[in-house]
């Protein structure tokens, strides 16, 4: 422990962070990721983008899995409905790049809601499943949605625009990517800090002694469902631009599994696991795919066939053995060292 | 009418496969408390050793399925003392992610050894047509639903009488209460996915003799999720009725309502079976104190 660090305030207790050094590094860490685009080559820029956009999508499941303890396995139902939402209204009727993200933010809300109701009377691993329900349902209407959905064929989605200029992926979308992040990341802080978040809480650690404390369940698990889904739906919405083509096959359920694993490798509940371990998984994935292309063009081009079969089992050890011997995930390492550095010589 | 029977009674070929599955997530749910999400993986790790059983030493159906079932079940063993047991006292949810993990490594582990191409497993059954009443059915189906009676009666037995199935039973029930009376719990707990296992083995084989092996064959253990959830997680035998049931209801809204229905058909039973039952049909109200 610091010396000297007394709360005498209550809002000093809630404040964002009361450490310099946080602040200095996440301003140079956003700093960073600004400049990446003069220094950075295209590739390397498309990960981080993909990197921002998937990290915006696990911000809002860790809020409604890490922090109000929802399991969800729909969260790739959530950002089906974002990204077709908005590929459909930038298509279809022509809207520009905001408002097309945000309708796809505001459906996922509703499908949200939808998807909650019946699971107020719904716990653990039933939930679960029940979120998974609606996750294929979901595709299976987009999949027959005809020339609403594009159906099997997919769904193209116009170039982004802003203000009447062409975004370039690598250029001007990224920092409107960028700007969504930071902008979300610090709702997220903000929601945990407030009644709501402490609400989150209550209702996580033990949900009917929250409701004796005088929390509304049904309110407050329909709100977890709703944020949640809405960051989802911004993150498909994102998604969409970003790809310029949609396809139901890139919605399926492992989607849902990636994203939980991102948060039990990053820490479940803290906003800043969710971030480490989005950053983990995606490097994880572009990583193995390099590494692979390099063993293939060194063994003469030959196409290695067993890249995904690989990719596959180094990506459910990873999750095995993230669970197994680091159950907090990077975020309880980190804490871990950080107590190591702070108190020796003493043990704690 | 003719019509409908038929699609009752194929339907009730395919949800004996569901119930199959669904018995082997119920048996691990009511034991530990966990959703195995790898057991349509294991299904399809057990079939594609069939295959080679089959193939390799040129098997007869029932020794196949013999030697498959046994296999299955060491293989149901080695997994839980390797990646469950470790985990024993962390919360459900890590637990269920575990397995979450083990099925897509599994699933790469298939195709990594057996490739990527969908296999016929031929093992000396006809494969004339059956028919009772207005459908037609394959041997295997009928096989099948002989397997689907034996089974039951065999775990009721089972349940019912041997010292080992009323301490399953008793572990199910209270866990600590089971601790003080002396019986061995990890030892129930590796029993349940040894004998989970053997049920997706039987599943396994049935699915590779009707249809063909292929590494798609996990979606199965999918679609099988509606059937334990309509029965409710924890009861084995509510497993078995909702899978017959899971079964007819995708075959009646596939040939009544349109094409596709058949993928979603389950899922929708359950979210309006849960809205009135919130632990589905059989299964038991967890009650909470504070």
């Amino acid at each position: 422990m610091r010396s000297g660090n007394f709360k005498q305030r209550y809002g000093q207790l809630i404040a964002l962070t009361d450490s310099v050094p946080v602040v200095v590094w996440s301003c140079i860490l956003v700093l960073g990721l600004a400049l990446a685009p003069l220094l950075l080559s295209k590739y390397y820029l498309s990960v981080i983008l993909l990197l921002l956009i998937t990290a915006v999508g696990v911000l809002g499941l860790n809020l409604l899995t890490g922090t109000t303890g929802l399991i969800s396995l729909g969260h790739s139902g959530f950002l089906a409905v974002g990204a077709y939402t908005a590929g459909i209204v930038a298509n279809k009727l022509g809207w520009t790049l905001l408002p097309s993200i945000f309708a796809g933010g505001f459906s996922a809300a509703i499908a949200g809601v939808i998807v909650g109701i019946p699971s107020l009377r719904l716990k653990g691993l039933y939930l679960a499943i029940t979120t998974m329900a609606f996750a294929v349902i979901i595709n299976h209407l987009i999949l027959n949605g005809g020339s609403l959905t594009g159906g099997s064929e997919g769904l193209t989605v116009p170039q982004p625009e802003l203000f009447g200029q062409a975004l370039k992926a690598e250029w001007g979308y990224y920092y409107l990517v960028l700007a969504f992040l930071v902008a979300f990341t610090f709702i997220s802080l903000n929601i945990l800090r407030s009644r709501i978040g402490r609400a989150f809480l209550a209702i996580r650690e033990h949900d009917i002694a929250a409701k004796a404390m005088g929390i509304n369940l049904v309110r407050y698990k329909l709100m977890a469902f709703m944020v949640s889904a809405f960051y989802t739906g911004i993150a498909g919405g994102l998604l969409a631009y970003y790809m310029r083509y949609l396809n139901v096959d890139g919605f399926s359920l492992l989607l849902s599994i990636e994203a939980l694993s991102m948060l039990i490798v990053g820490g479940l509940g803290s906003v800043a696991g969710a971030l480490m371990g989005a950053t983990f998984i995606v490097l994880l994935n572009e990583g193995l795919a390099f590494s692979f292309s390099m063993i293939g063009a060194n063994m003469g081009g030959a196409n290695f066939s067993a890249v995904y079969e690989v990719k596959g089992i180094v990506y459910g050890l990873t999750i095995v053995l993230f669970l197994r011997f680091e159950p907090d995930g990077l975020m309880g390492r980190w804490r871990d060292v950080k107590h190591y550095w702070t108190n020796w010589p003493f043990r704690f | 009418m003719d019509y409908f029977l038929q699609l009752v009674i194929s339907g009730l070929a395919v949800g004996m496969i569901y119930s199959f599955i669904g018995m082997g997530f119920a048996m691990i749910y009511r034991a530990t408390g966990v959703v195995n999400f790898a057991q349509g993986e294991m299904m399809m790790l057990v079939a594609y050793i069939a295959f080679t059983l089959s193939g390799t030493l040129k098997m007869g159906f029932w020794p196949m399925l013999l030697c498959t079932i046994i296999l299955a079940m060491l293989i149901g063993l080695v997994l839980e003392v390797l990646l469950i047991r470790p985990m024993l006292g962390q919360p459900v949810f890590s637990i269920v992610m575990v397995t979450i993990g083990l099925s897509v490594i599994l699933r790469s582990v298939v195709v990594l050894i057996w490739g990527a191409d969908p296999m016929p497993m031929d093992v000396g059954l006809s494969t004339e047509i059956v028919r009772i009443g207005p459908a037609g059915l394959y041997q295997a189906h009928l096989y099948g639903m002989g397997l689907m009676g034996v089974v039951l009666l065999g775990l009721w037995a089972f349940f019912r009488y041997s010292r080992v199935g009323i301490a399953m039973r008793a572990t199910a029930n209270v866990q600590t209460a089971a601790l003080l009376m002396g019986i061995n719990v990890k030892r129930i707990f590796a029993l349940s996915w040894a004998l989970s296992a053997g049920l997706a083995a039987i599943a396994g084989v049935l699915v590779g003799v009707i249809y063909d092996i292929n590494p798609g064959m996990w979606g199965t253990g999918l679609r099988s999720f509606p059937a334990v959830i309509l029965g409710g997680l924890d009861s084995v035998f509510g497993a078995a009725l909702g899978g017959a049931l899971i079964g007819v209801v995708e075959n009646l809204s596939e040939g009544y309502i349109g094409r596709g229905m058949k993928e979603i058909a389950g899922f929708l039973l359950i979210l309006v079976v849960l809205m009135v039952r919130p632990y589905g049909l059989f299964g038991k109200p967890d009650i909470e104190r504070v």
